[in-house]
């Protein structure tokens, strides 16, 4: 076609108010932005600093805060203003506990869901460490709150699974709508898993730091096989059916339009790639310092590289044209 | 069982925006939010230009992403096949909006605009609730309805929809080109049915989305 569409290009004239919405050349979704990738960005390394801790068994020794360990309070921290912006970014915040209603087909009920369970559980679990002026009120609630017991290990384990839908969810939102052809993809939900998981190790390992403690070699080969798998697949993701309509326009953007540069260099570079060489070079480094440095500077790319993976997957998300001139669908049976 | 559809004809459209207004006008939808516009473009160029037009609304899908995507069930789909925003219940994630591949939903944002926050029910005494679909809420989504109210009214009143104005969309009422054609999908008598016969079955948009909508279409460019 050798379209020439003054109004649909947003040239001016009483029509553009329709061609915002309903537009016959590709449109970016603006519905979701900077609120949505903070959150995202939270709600991920909330659960996954919960799992990283208690999986790499660093609840104990890096510190406290009102007796509960410090890698639990930084997770929980990150879930409730997570959470908060969430709320606050609805059209009817104080409807918001409307959103558990549909668990049957809509993963933002599943995620309310886990985030709600995950903070009851973690919190339960925990909750016999809480030293509130030197006593410990509910010590004799009768679980470990470092799992060591099975009433511990209980609300560990759902509390843990309840992390994982958490770190995940975000990205099934995006995945599951054939709407935008960007997002329709079980790379999305990937990404932001493996982004939520990396990020997690590196800030615990952040932490560890802080608390004088020295990051281990196995710690770094996790985190080097973490950014290592979530560059695979953003790759992947880059790759497959880039000449789809909607997608290859969101491809060009990313990569040849206007965020090309955060993209190549805040995602792909400082947010994947150097990461993943830095950590697998601790592993290797045989200085204990050494390998604190690059566990530092492995969290400070993979924070913000989280984060600009988010927001720009929200801010390429491109609808095609509702209609493609000339390119006819299936026929609907006449009955 | 019934299953309301519409057919467009897209060959017959005039572009004079009639259904835009009438749409409008009949579900004082918020500023900014067009229910049913109709598309232009042009095609070709000089000597050989073409300007098309495609008039859009909400597809009523069977598989209704919006439905799927929306947490708060305020997005049902009824045992006829019309999509409902229930805008009391919408929380405004605008979950509906990302999954919508027509771009068919609205958010009623509070920007100082004016809409009708509440229509005098005691104007039509006969019909309480007439203008309950004019209410809108802000901060919520609200779209196309296939105006099921005077679907509805047209059935307690025994009106035959999809003919009766009364018992028929507004956009398919005040279109002088009579290129949208409403009516039962399921019953092979229908106008609507008749009409798809007559053309070989209808199209629809984003046939990628695999939505199964309810709005079909013939003569798309």
């Amino acid at each position: 076609m050798t379209a020439v569409s003054p109004m649909a290009g947003g040239g001016a004239g009483p029509q553009n108010v329709f061609m915002d919405q309903f537009n016959l050349e590709a449109r970016t979704q603006r519905v979701w932005d900077i609120n949505h990738a903070i959150w995202f960005t939270l709600m991920g390394v909330g659960g996954g600093v919960f799992l990283a801790g208690r999986i790499l068994n660093l609840t104990e020794g890096l510190g406290y805060v009102l007796g509960i360990p410090t890698v639990d309070v930084v997770s929980f921290l990150a879930i409730a203003v997570g959470g908060a912006i969430l709320v606050a970014d609805l059209g009817r915040p104080l409807q918001a506990w409307r959103a558990f209603v549909n668990v049957r087909t809509s993963w933002i009920s599943w995620g309310a869901w886990s985030d709600l369970i995950f903070l009851v559980m973690a919190g339960l679990l925990v909750l016999p460490a809480l030293s509130l002026g030197g006593s410990e009120p509910f010590s004799g609630l009768g679980w470990d709150p470092h799992g060591g017991d099975g009433g511990g290990l209980a609300l560990e384990i759902i509390a843990g699974v309840a992390a994982v839908v958490v770190m995940t969810y975000a990205g099934a939102v995006l995945a599951r709508p054939r709407a935008i052809p960007y997002w329709n993809s079980p790379a999305v939900p990937l990404q932001f898993l493996l982004s939520s998981a990396a990020m997690s190790v590196a800030v615990v390992m952040l932490i560890e730091v802080i608390a004088g403690e020295p990051v281990t070699a196995g710690q770094m080969v996790l985190l080097g096989l973490l950014t290592a798998a979530l560059t695979v697949a953003v790759v992947v993701h880059l790759l497959a059916r880039t000449d789809a309509p909607g997608k290859k326009e969101s491809l060009d953007r990313l990569l040849r339009g206007q965020y090309r540069s955060m993209f190549v260099w805040g995602v792909f570079a400082s947010g994947t790639v150097a990461p993943a060489v830095l950590a697998f070079a601790g592993a290797v480094v045989g200085v204990s310092g050494a390998r604190d440095a690059l566990a530092v500077i492995c969290c400070v790319l993979l924070v913000p590289g989280g984060f600009w993976l988010r927001l720009l997957t929200l801010r390429v998300g491109i609808f095609p044209p509702v209609h493609i001139p000339s390119v006819s669908g299936p026929r609907m049976a006449a009955p | 069982m019934t299953r309301w559809g519409m057919v467009i004809d897209a060959a017959r459209c005039v572009g004079c925006q009639a259904c835009t207004v009438a749409c409008k006008t009949e579900n004082q939808s918020p500023l900014d939010a067009w229910y049913a516009p109709v598309i232009e473009w042009e095609e070709g160029e000089f000597p050989d230009a073409t300007l098309n037009y495609l008039p859009v609304l909400c597809n009523h899908c069977e598989d209704a992403p919006c439905v799927t995507a929306c947490p708060s069930g305020a997005l049902t789909r009824r045992d006829d096949g019309i999509v409902m925003a229930d805008e009391d219940v919408c929380i405004g994630s605008r979950a509906c909006m990302t999954a919508c591949p027509y771009g068919a939903l609205h958010f009623f944002e509070d920007r100082g605009t004016v809409a009708v926050e509440g229509a005098p029910a005691e104007a039509v005494p006969s019909v309480p609730e007439r203008y309950a679909h004019q209410r809108h809420v802000r901060g919520a989504v609200s779209k196309c309805t296939y105006c099921a109210h005077k679907i509805d009214f047209g059935l307690e009143n025994g009106l035959e929809v999809g003919v009766h104005p009364l018992a028929t969309p507004a956009c398919v009422v005040t279109c002088p080109a009579e290129c949208r054609i409403f009516g039962d999908l399921d019953d092979p008598d229908s106008n609507v049915s008749q009409y798809l016969a007559e053309h070989g079955g209808g199209e629809a948009l984003r046939p990628d989305a695999k939505t199964l909508p309810s709005t079909q279409y013939v003569g798309l460019p």
